[in-house]
C-alpha cells in the first residue's frame, strides 16, 4: 500500500483525532466537539472545516496559495482567542504526532512511517503559513482598534465639551488633539 | 437541549503526548482563580469620577482609588466581606426576583451553550449557569441552611477576595444580552445576575471606567459624550449642511421647543460618531418629510443609560430627565431613535422607576391616526414602529432603487428584539425601502439573535480581543450570508451595534459595513423639493 493510499483509507480516524485533539484545548470542549451546527457552534464548526480542508489539500499536494482560506478560518479565530502566539498554531503541527500514531496502530500500514518525511515537512510549512496569517490577524486586529479611536467613539471617555477644549487650551497648543 | 452537569463541565482530558499546551481543567473550578493579563479586562474607574458619582444625591460610590486589577491587592475596604454580604442580603430582600434565581435554577444547562462568550471562549464560567453559580454558591453559603450545614458538598463556598476577582472578570464577560433567558425553562433573567453582581462590586469600589465616566457626564450633561448644549445644537446642525449638500432639501430641526407635539431622543453617539451620524441624518430627513412637529432636546439628550449596568439607582436617577424633559417642553409624548438599551429600561423599569407619566398622551401618529396603544403606559413610542406605520399608509414617497447598492442582512439588536419584542417593524420596513435582503439562519435571529459582543460597557478599545471573542458568533453568522448572498450590509436599530459591530466586521468580515435601519430609510426617500446629487453611496457619498 502507498502512503498516499494509506492516508485515504485512515482519512476519517485522522481527522477524528486531530480535531477532537484541537478542540481539547479549550476548557470545556464537549459542546464544541458534539455539536455540527456551523451556526451555534462558530469554533467546533470552523475549526472543523478548516481542518478538514487542510487535510483534503495535503492530500493532494496542493499549491501554497490554495492553504490561506482553510487555514484562515482556524487562525483567525484562535488569534483573539486566549492562547499565546505558538498555542494558536500548534495544531497544523500536530497533525505529524496523530498520522504516525494512526498509522502504526495498524499492521498494514505501520512500515509507511519511513516514507513520511515529505509530508511532514508539507506540515511544517503548512504550520509556518499559519503562523504568517496569525501576524495578519493581529496586526488587523490593532487595526480595528485604531480605527475605533480615529472614530470618535473615544469621545465616550474623554470629553471634548468646550470647556474641557478650553482647559486643554491653557495647557499650551501642543497638548491639543 | 444540552445536558451538562456542572460538576462536569469542564472535564476534557488530552491523550497521548501533545503539543498542545491550552487550557486543560485540572482543578475544580472553585480553586480556578480568575488570572487577569493586558488585554482582558476594562479599565478601572478614575479616581475623579468615582468621587464625583459618590458626592450625587442618591447614589453611593465609595472607595475611590488607584488599583489595578493586574495588583495583587485591589485595596479593597476593610471591611468588604461585611459590605458584600450586607449588600447581597439587601438586594435579596428587596429584589423577589434575585430570590427566586438563586433558588429555582435546576441546572439543567439549556442556557450552556446559547453565551456568546462561552461561544467564543470555551471557558465554563462564561456558560450562564456558571456565571449565575459564581453568586448563588455565596448565597447558599451564607443564607440556606443547606449551604451552612454541608458547605462545599451543597454547592456553597465562602466569600473570598478570589471571588471579588471572579465576580469582576465574569460579571464584565456578559453583556446582558439575555439570549440565554430565551432558552432557560424557569425564565431565569441571568442578566439581572450579573446587575447585581456589579452592583455588589460596586459597594467596594470596584467599577469600570468606560461605564462610569459616561454615567458621569451623562449626570451632568444628559449624554454620555458630555456635550453642552450649544455643542450638541452644531452637531446636529453640522449635519443638516450635510443633508442640504447631498439632497438640496433645507432641514431645520429645533431644539428646547416648548409646545412642540413630540419631543425625539435618541443616542448621543447619533449625533456624534460615524456610522451613527448617518442614521441621525435618516431622522433628520424623514420627520422633514412628513413635516413632524417634533423637538430635539440638549438636555434629554441620549438615549443610552449606563447606569443600567451599574446600578438600579443611577438607571433611575440618568431616565428621569426624559419624563422630566417631556413635562417641562409640555410635549404630548416622546418618540424614542434606534438604540438598544434605552429600549430594556424603558420597556420594563421606566413605568415604575420614573411614572407614571399620566401628563402624556397615549402616542397617536399625527400623520395616519394610529394610536401606539403598546406604549400606552410608557407613551413613548419606537422610530421603527412609527416608520413602518407611516410606510403601512402609504405617507412615504419611496424609491428603493437609490438603496440598490446595499444588500443588507438583519441584525435583530438584543434589546429591542428580546426586551420589547420588536421583530416584525423593521423587517417590515427593510421589505419597502430595499430591493433585496436576505436573513440570517433561523437560529441567531428574532428573539435567539446573538449579541453585538460588546454591549453593556464593554465597547471599550482596551479589551478588543475579547469583543471579538464574544462577538464570534455574530460575525461567524454574517460571514455566512456574505458568502451565500453577497451580503454588504449589516443593518440594525441600535447605537452601540453600529459603533461595536462596526469593529466586529473589520476585523471578521470587512467588506459588510453597518447602517442604522432609519439611514436606508432615508436613502430611499423621494424628498419634496429636491436636487439631489449622485449619490451612489446614499447618504454616505463623498460629494
Amino acid at each position: 500500500m502507498k502512503l498516499s493510499e494509506a492516508l485515504q483509507e485512515k482519512k476519517k480516524q485522522i481527522l477524528s483525532i486531530w480535531i477532537d485533539r484541537t478542540l481539547n484545548s479549550y476548557t470545556s470542549s464537549d459542546f464544541f466537539k458534539r455539536s455540527q451546527d456551523h451556526i451555534a457552534n462558530p469554533v467546533g464548526a470552523n475549526i472543523r472545516a478548516g481542518l478538514t480542508t487542510v487535510f483534503e489539500l495535503l492530500l493532494q499536494e496542493a499549491a501554497p496559495e490554495d492553504y490561506t482560506t482553510a487555514l484562515d478560518q482556524v487562525v483567525r479565530i484562535r488569534a483573539v482567542q486566549d492562547f499565546t502566539p505558538s498555542q494558536a498554531v500548534v495544531p497544523f503541527l500536530e497533525l505529524k504526532w496523530v498520522v504516525r500514531q494512526v498509522l502504526a496502530d495498524d499492521k498494514k500500514t505501520s512500515s509507511l512511517i519511513q516514507d513520511l518525511a515529505k509530508l511532514e515537512c508539507e506540515i511544517e510549512r503548512v504550520a509556518l503559513a499559519a503562523f504568517d496569517i496569525y501576524t495578519t490577524c493581529r496586526e488587523q486586529l490593532h487595526q480595528v482598534r485604531v480605527q475605533e479611536l480615529k472614530s470618535g467613539s473615544y469621545i465616550l471617555t474623554d470629553t471634548p465639551c468646550v470647556s474641557s477644549l478650553l482647559r486643554e487650551r491653557k495647557k499650551g497648543p501642543d497638548n491639543i488633539n | 437541549m444540552a445536558i451538562v452537569k456542572v460538576d462536569k463541565l469542564a472535564k476534557s482530558v488530552a491523550q497521548g503526548p501533545s503539543l498542545m499546551t491550552g487550557s486543560y481543567p485540572t482543578m475544580d473550578w472553585m480553586d480556578v482563580p480568575a488570572v487577569f493579563k493586558p488585554g482582558n479586562f476594562a479599565y478601572p474607574a478614575k479616581v475623579d469620577i468615582v468621587n464625583y458619582l459618590n458626592k450625587q444625591q442618591g447614589l453611593h460610590f465609595p472607595n475611590a482609588r488607584e488599583w489595578s486589577p493586574l495588583d495583587d491587592d485591589w485595596k479593597l475596604p476593610e471591611n468588604w466581606k461585611e459590605i458584600i454580604i450586607d449588600g447581597l442580603r439587601e438586594r435579596l430582600d428587596k429584589f423577589r426576583s434575585l430570590k427566586i434565581f438563586m433558588d429555582c435554577c435546576v441546572r439543567c444547562g439549556a442556557c450552556a451553550d446559547k453565551c456568546h462568550f462561552f461561544l467564543g471562549t470555551g471557558d465554563p464560567k462564561n456558560m450562564p449557569v456558571m456565571r449565575a453559580e459564581l453568586l448563588r454558591s455565596i448565597y447558599r453559603n451564607d443564607f440556606t441552611l443547606a449551604g451552612k450545614i454541608f458547605g462545599k458538598m451543597a454547592g456553597a463556598r465562602e466569600m473570598t477576595v478570589g471571588v471579588i476577582k471572579e465576580w469582576f472578570m465574569y460579571s464584565y464577560q456578559c453583556t446582558e444580552c439575555r439570549r440565554c433567558s430565551v432558552y432557560c425553562p424557569y425564565g431565569i433573567d441571568t442578566a439581572e445576575v450579573t446587575m447585581m453582581l456589579r452592583e455588589l462590586l460596586h459597594l467596594v469600589g470596584v467599577g469600570i471606567n468606560w461605564i462610569l465616566e459616561p454615567v458621569s457626564n451623562s449626570n451632568r450633561t444628559g449624554n454620555h459624550m458630555g456635550l453642552q448644549p450649544h455643542t450638541f445644537k452644531d452637531n446636529v446642525s453640522f449635519l443638516c449642511d450635510d443633508i442640504e449638500n447631498l439632497t438640496g432639501v433645507k432641514v431645520e430641526p429645533t431644539f428646547n421647543r416648548k409646545g412642540a407635539e413630540i419631543l425625539f431622543i435618541t443616542p448621543s453617539a447619533d449625533v456624534f460618531a460615524e456610522p451613527g451620524l448617518y442614521t441621525a441624518m435618516g431622522y433628520l430627513l424623514l420627520f422633514h418629510h412628513i413635516g413632524l412637529d417634533y423637538t430635539w432636546s440638549t438636555y434629554a439628550s441620549e438615549g443610552g443609560n449606563f447606569g443600567l449596568f451599574t446600578s438600579n439607582e443611577v438607571m433611575k436617577k440618568l431616565n428621569a430627565k426624559m419624563y422630566a424633559e417631556a413635562k417641562r417642553l409640555g410635549v404630548k409624548y416622546i418618540i424614542g431613535g434606534e438604540c438598544g438599551h434605552m429600549w430594556r429600561v424603558l420597556h420594563q423599569y421606566m413605568d415604575t422607576m420614573n411614572g407614571p407619566a399620566d401628563f402624556l398622551e397615549v402616542p397617536k401618529s399625527p400623520i395616519t391616526g394610529t394610536m401606539f396603544d403598546n406604549t400606552a403606559s410608557t407613551k413613548m413610542v419606537h422610530i421603527s414602529e412609527f416608520t413602518a406605520d407611516l410606510i403601512k399608509h402609504g405617507k412615504l414617497n419611496i424609491d428603493k432603487s437609490r438603496n440598490d447598492h446595499v444588500i443588507p442582512t438583519w441584525h435583530d439588536s438584543c434589546n429591542p428584539a428580546r426586551a420589547m419584542g420588536l421583530l416584525e417593524e423593521p423587517r417590515y420596513i427593510l421589505d419597502h425601502v430595499v430591493n433585496r435582503w436576505h436573513e440570517m439562519p433561523e437560529n441567531c435571529i428574532r428573539e435567539q439573535t446573538y449579541c453585538c459582543g460588546s454591549g453593556t460597557g464593554l465597547n471599550t478599545d482596551e479589551i478588543m480581543e475579547l469583543r471579538m471573542r464574544s462577538g464570534l458568533p455574530r460575525a461567524n453568522s454574517v460571514k455566512y450570508v456574505h458568502d451565500k448572498h453577497g451580503v454588504n450590509t449589516l443593518a440594525c436599530v441600535c447605537a452601540i451595534d453600529r459603533a461595536t459591530l462596526t469593529s466586529l466586521m473589520n476585523y471578521w468580515v470587512p467588506e459588510v459595513r453597518v447602517a442604522g435601519l432609519s439611514e436606508l430609510v432615508a436613502n430611499s426617500l423621494v424628498m419634496e423639493g429636491e436636487q439631489r446629487q449622485e449619490l451612489t453611496d446614499g447618504l454616505r457619498t463623498l460629494l
